[in-house]
């Protein structure tokens, strides 16, 4: 089973942790998951979370930009990131989020696949802000 | 369960000079598979169960906070709103007991007469004297509120109050008053794993104390970094945007 959904899964099925993502349910929708692959431009490692921008090529093959946000720098660290080694500008990836409520290029990220097939966390599993 | 090698056998809890239990090391509250992924909360030895940090209820008792009815329509309040005024969204400390739940670790320090706890989120602190003595009369209302402690056997009683009404004690509008009372006790009941049960009192806006258990990870070979919440928090000019709906990511990287 591919981790993100078991994560799902238990986000879902389990009373979250007294912790859940305090903007999530106010700035994402838990209902709009995305699928979207393209290339790195901009990693922006910073808390309270990470921004990476990438390159985009739609159906007409222009560019489009997307923005996404992740865990801050400490918790990709412990889940097994490093800072200018995971994740670089030019890198082509395929990342799996939730996108914002005003349907804006613009996502959470909670899993990350590279071109070579590396698969990293890094964001939460979706939450209402309901909890 | 499979334990990791280094616990396969639980070595014995320390104690103290005083015969106490040594609470000191760096610990992980909350939901461990959150904090650290569910792979590694897996290799440190975490049961499935353990692994969702899901704090549990006394049996028999509500899982949720037991408001009165207006301060559930207050939360309510909150709820609709999607958590958008979290106090945390704005980088300010969680509180107590919420500061403990956070996805990052805390590190316990013994000192004479004394207890440390310092947590990497929002770089809280709390110096928490162990003698038994009683708050001081001089309190200003706090995030964190004033902490005295006393040993009940094999338990840290922390007796806390003096808070301030502008955190959330755990989920969404989870409000209290400057009237909350809280009362932690830590048991080290093994080697990896202190028992963490927390009593909030608060009769202005509870109908009957709200009890949750939970638990706190050793996490050998840690160490607690710095999270500077401030550096660039764009939440706070998200929700003002979303309160005027305007989009949150205008295409330009």
């Amino acid at each position: 089973m591919r981790t993100h959904s078991l994560t799902l899964l238990l986000g879902i099925l389990v009373s979250t942790p007294a912790f859940a993502h305090h903007s999530f349910g106010a700035e994402y929708d838990e209902n709009k998951p995305v699928t979207v692959t393209g290339v790195v431009t901009k990693l922006d490692w910073e808390n309270p979370h990470i921004h990476f921008y990438l390159d985009v090529k739609d159906d007409s093959g222009n560019i489009v930009h997307w923005k996404f946000e992740g865990f801050p720098p400490n918790m990709l660290i412990r889940q097994g990131w490093r800072r200018d080694v995971t994740m670089k500008p030019g890198d082509t990836v395929t990342v799996f989020g939730w996108r914002s409520r005003d349907g804006s290029n613009f996502a959470h990220s909670r899993e990350i696949t590279w071109s070579d097939g590396k698969k990293m966390t890094s964001g939460p599993p979706a939450s209402t802000g309901a909890n | 369960m499979l334990l990791a090698p280094a616990f396969a056998e639980q070595p014995a809890v320390p104690r103290m000079a005083d015969g106490h239990p040594d609470l000191s090391g760096v610990w992980q509250g909350g939901s461990l598979s959150f904090a650290i992924g569910v792979e590694n909360a897996k290799k440190a030895g975490q049961s499935a169960e353990e692994a969702t940090g899901k704090p549990s209820s006394e049996p028999g008792q509500d899982s949720g906070p037991p408001y009165q009815p207006w301060a559930a329509a207050k939360r309510k309040e909150y709820l609709d709103r999607r958590g958008i005024d979290d106090p945390i969204g704005r980088c300010l400390l969680p509180g107590v007991p919420r500061i403990t739940a956070m996805p990052m670790p805390i590190q316990i320090s013994d000192a004479p007469g004394q207890l440390i706890i310092l947590y990497e989120a929002f770089h809280g602190f709390r110096v928490i004297p162990t003698d038994g003595r009683k708050h001081p009369d001089d309190v200003d209302p706090s995030f964190l509120g004033d902490s005295v402690a006393h040993w009940d056997g094999d338990t840290l009683v922390v007796d806390v109050t003096g808070f301030n009404a502008k955190t959330w004690l755990g989920g969404v509008g989870t409000i209290h008053s400057e009237d909350l009372h809280v009362i932690e006790r830590y048991t080290r009941s093994r080697y990896d794993m202190i028992n963490y049960d927390v009593t909030m009192e608060d009769p202005k806006v509870f109908t009957k104390p709200w009890v949750r258990h939970s638990a706190l990870y050793l996490r050998p070979g840690e160490r607690l970094r710095e999270y500077e919440c401030g550096e660039n928090n764009e939440d706070i000019l998200r929700y003002e945007k979303l309160l005027k709906n305007e989009p949150l990511f205008d295409g330009k990287p």
